[in-house]
C-alpha cells in the first residue's frame, strides 16, 4: 500500500487546484444572489496524465475548468482558493499573472479544446489563418517554416494538409473537431483542457476523435483534463477520474477503480446507469433533480436523493477521505473520516 | 472560382432584368399620365397670338417626332428602347434644344459625388465607432458617442439640415449655405475651384453623415455585442490572440457582412434623400433637376432622370453583391 502512495506523491504535478470556489454573483433590484457553481474543489493533475471530470449537466464541471484556465467573465468570479500551474519548473498562480504573461502562456503551455467545437473556428477565415493567429507568435520562425511545421504536425496526426486551405464550413463536424485538436496541440503545450470534445459527434466519429486525442497526448506527452458526462468515454480515455456533484468533487481515483468499485452512492448510480451488453432489466433512474446551486441543501448536497442518507448527512458536509491509494471519497456513510469504510 | 463565375453571371442577369423592368415602369407611368406634352407645348406656343392652323399642324407633327410619339404604341415603344440603348432621351422641353442626356450629364457628377462621399463616410464612421462601442463596452467616451448617435438618429433629416444652416451660415457664418461652388470661379482642376467645391459640400455632407451614422452605429454595436460571445471569439481570446486582431479579423469582420447587405438595401432610397438635400442646400445635382423637370412638365427629362437613377442604384447594388462572397465565404455555396 505504501509503495503506490509514494509514487503518487513523487509524481510531478502540473496543475494544483486548492479549495477553489467560483460563484456567479449577480445583483438585481437590491437582491444579491450567489450561484455556487464551484464550491471548494481540490484536485491535482500529474505530468503526462489524462484526468477525467464527470458529472451530470449543470454540476459545475464546465465552470470548474473555465476557472482553472482563467476564462471567466463577470458575473463569474473566484471567491477563494488558488490555481497553480507548473510548466517545467516555472510554477505560477494563474490568477497572479498580468495580461502579457498570461497571453504568453496561452497556447504555448496551456491550450483548449472547447465544448461545441463546431463554431470555434472563425467562419470567414481559412484554417491556415487560424493556425497563424493562434500559434505563429509562439513558434518564432519565419512564415514559410511555420507553415511547413503546421503541415508536418497535421501529417503526424494523419490529417490531410489540404484542410489548411479550407474554410470551416467546408469541413464536416468530425473533421472540424480533428482540426481543432491539431490546432490545440501544434505548439506542443504542457497542458490541454478538453471540454466535451466528443459530445456533438456521432459514435463512430467519437471513437476516432478519442483515438486522436490519446495519440496527441502520447506524442507530445502533455497533461490533459478531459471533461465529459459520458462515463464510457472516461473508461476509454482517462487515467484518473473525478466525479462532480452540485459544484463539489465527491469522488476521485484511478478511472478503472472508480468505475469498478464506486464508493459514493452517486458514483455508483452513475456507473450502473451504463448499459452493458446482455442487460435485460430496465434501468432504474435516480429520483429527484440536482439541487439549485443558488440555495444548495445543507450538509451533503446529495442527501435529498441519497438512498443511504443518515442524520449526519443532513447537517454537515463530508470531507474528502482517502479510502485507498489515491482514491478519495466524500461520504459520511461510505468513507467516515478516521474510520474504516463501511462495507 | 467556377462557383463564383456562376454566381456573378446570375447576379448580372438579375441586374439586367431589374433595370429593364424599372425603365419600363418609368416609361409606362409617364406615358399613362393624362398630360400630353405636345399639346401643352402647342397651347403654350399659341397662347400669345394667332397662329395659322397649318403652322400648328406642322408644329404638332414635328413635336410628335421629337418626343417619339409617332406611330402606334408598339413602334413608339420600340423607338424608345432604340434611343435609350444609345443613351438618347430626346431633347428637354424646359431647356429646349438641349438634349436630356446633356442636362443629366451636367448634374450627375454633383449628386454622385455628394452621395458617395457622405454614404461612405457615414458607413465607415458608424461601423467603426459601433464596432468599438460593442467591443469595449466599458469605455465612457464610446458610451457617450452611442448616446449622441441615438439622439440625432430620430430627428427628421430636414431639421438637422436647417439647424446646420442656421448655425454655420447665420450664427457663425463660416461656410457657404447654397450652391455647389462659388459663382464666377473658373472651372477646372485649380486649387481655387476645388476648394470652393469642397467648402460648399461640407454642410450637405455633414447633414447626411450626421443623420446616417446613427443607424450604422447602432446596428454594428448590437451585431458586435452578439458576436463577442460567439465560440470563435471566446476561443481566440482563450488562445491569447491580440485584442486588435480579435476586434478586426474576428468580431468586425463577421459583423461586416450583414452591414454590407444593409448598405445595398439603403442605396435604393438614396436618391430620395438627394432630392431634399439638394433642395435645402441649393445643390446643382440630379434632385434639383428632377424637381425642375416635374414642375415644368418636362416629360423626357423625368424619364431620363428616372432611368439614370435606376441604373445607378442597380450598379451600386451589383458591385456590393459581387463583393459579398469575398466578405462571407459561405455565400459562394448558396
Amino acid at each position: 500500500m505504501s509503495a503506490p502512495l509514494a509514487k503518487v506523491a513523487d509524481a510531478e504535478r502540473v496543475l494544483d487546484v486548492a479549495n477553489l470556489r467560483a460563484y456567479y454573483q449577480t445583483w438585481h433590484f437590491g437582491v444579491s444572489r450567489d450561484v455556487r457553481a464551484v464550491d471548494g474543489v481540490t484536485l491535482h493533475v500529474d505530468r503526462n496524465e489524462i484526468y477525467g471530470l464527470a458529472g451530470e449537466s449543470s454540476c459545475g464541471k464546465s465552470t470548474l475548468i473555465r476557472t482553472i484556465v482563467r476564462a471567466i467573465r463577470p458575473p463569474l468570479a473566484v471567491v477563494e482558493g488558488s490555481v497553480r500551474f507548473d510548466f517545467g519548473g516555472r510554477a505560477c498562480d494563474i490568477y497572479a499573472l498580468d495580461r502579457a504573461r498570461l497571453a504568453g502562456i496561452r497556447w504555448r503551455h496551456l491550450s483548449y479544446i472547447l465544448q461545441g467545437s463546431m463554431n470555434v473556428l472563425n467562419p470567414v477565415r481559412r484554417v491556415r489563418e487560424s493556425f497563424v493567429d493562434f500559434a505563429f507568435r509562439h513558434i518564432g520562425k519565419p512564415m514559410p517554416q511555420f507553415l511547413a511545421l503546421v503541415e508536418d504536425h497535421l501529417a503526424r496526426l494523419r490529417l490531410d494538409p489540404a484542410v489548411l486551405g479550407s474554410f470551416p464550413h467546408e469541413l464536416s463536424g468530425g473533421m472540424r473537431q480533428r482540426v481543432t485538436i491539431a490546432l490545440a496541440s501544434v505548439c506542443r503545450p504542457d497542458f490541454i483542457v478538453a471540454d466535451e470534445p466528443t459530445t456533438a459527434l456521432d459514435v463512430v466519429v467519437q471513437k476516432d476523435v478519442l483515438a486522436l486525442l490519446r495519440e496527441v497526448q502520447r506524442q507530445i506527452r502533455s497533461s490533459m483534463i478531459l471533461v465529459t458526462h459520458d462515463i464510457g468515454v472516461h473508461a476509454n480515455a482517462t487515467d484518473r477520474l473525478g466525479v462532480m456533484y452540485a459544484g463539489r468533487l465527491i469522488e476521485e481515483g484511478r478511472t478503472g477503480e472508480v468505475i469498478r468499485e464506486p464508493r459514493h452512492p452517486y458514483t455508483a448510480q452513475l456507473v450502473t446507469s451504463l448499459p452493458r451488453i446482455g442487460d435485460i432489466e430496465p434501468k432504474q433512474g435516480l429520483d429527484g433533480a440536482p439541487p439549485s446551486l443558488a440555495a444548495p441543501p445543507p450538509g451533503c448536497r446529495f442527501h435529498p436523493r441519497c438512498p443511504l442518507a443518515m442524520e449526519m448527512c443532513r447537517r454537515e458536509h463530508p470531507p474528502m477521505v482517502e479510502v485507498a491509494a489515491g482514491h478519495r471519497v466524500a461520504c459520511w456513510v461510505k468513507a467516515p473520516p478516521g474510520g474504516m469504510a463501511a462495507p | 472560382m467556377q462557383a463564383y463565375a456562376i454566381y456573378a453571371l446570375k447576379r448580372l442577369a438579375q441586374f439586367v432584368l431589374v433595370v429593364f423592368i424599372g425603365i419600363n415602369l418609368a416609361y409606362l407611368i409617364s406615358h399613362a399620365t393624362p398630360i400630353d406634352p405636345v399639346e401643352q407645348t402647342v397651347s403654350a406656343a399659341t397662347s400669345f397670338g394667332n397662329a395659322s392652323p397649318e403652322a400648328i399642324l406642322m408644329m404638332r407633327a414635328s413635336l410628335r417626332e421629337l418626343y417619339g410619339l409617332e406611330g402606334g404604341a408598339v413602334s413608339q415603344y420600340a423607338a424608345f428602347w432604340r434611343r435609350v440603348l444609345v443613351g438618347d432621351f430626346g431633347p428637354s422641353l424646359s431647356a429646349f434644344p438641349t438634349p436630356v442626356s446633356t442636362l443629366i450629364g451636367r448634374a450627375l457628377p454633383w449628386t454622385v459625388g455628394l452621395l458617395s462621399v457622405s454614404t461612405c463616410l457615414a458607413f465607415a464612421l458608424g461601423n467603426l465607432l459601433g464596432g468599438l462601442a460593442g467591443y469595449f463596452r466599458e469605455s465612457r467616451i464610446l458610451k457617450l458617442a452611442g448616446i449622441a448617435a441615438m439622439a440625432v438618429h430620430p430627428i427628421p433629416y430636414y431639421i438637422v439640415a436647417f439647424v446646420l444652416l442656421i448655425v454655420f451660415g447665420y450664427l457663425w457664418p463660416v461656410l457657404p449655405i447654397s450652391g455647389g461652388y462659388r459663382i464666377n470661379t473658373p472651372w477646372g482642376w485649380n486649387a481655387e475651384f476645388v476648394l470652393s467645391v469642397v467648402t460648399h459640400a461640407i454642410l450637405p455632407v455633414a447633414s447626411l453623415v450626421l443623420v446616417g451614422v446613427g443607424g450604422w452605429f447602432m446596428g454594428m454595436r448590437s451585431l458586435v455585442s452578439n458576436i463577442v460571445s460567439e465560440d470563435y471569439v471566446v476561443y481566440a481570446e482563450l488562445a491569447g490572440v491580440s485584442r486588435g486582431r480579435i476586434l478586426g479579423a474576428y468580431v468586425m469582420r463577421n459583423a461586416l457582412a450583414p452591414q454590407v447587405t444593409g448598405l445595398a438595401m439603403s442605396l435604393g432610397s438614396i436618391f430620395n434623400g438627394a432630392i431634399i438635400t439638394e433642395q435645402v442646400f441649393g445643390y446643382p445635382g440630379i434632385g434639383t433637376l428632377l424637381i425642375q423637370a416635374v414642375h415644368a412638365g418636362d416629360y423626357s427629362l423625368v424619364i431620363g432622370i428616372a432611368s439614370v437613377s435606376i441604373v445607378a442604384v442597380s450598379v451600386a447594388v451589383l458591385i456590393i453583391d459581387l463583393l459579398y462572397p469575398l466578405l462571407d465565404p459561405r455565400v459562394k455555396v448558396a
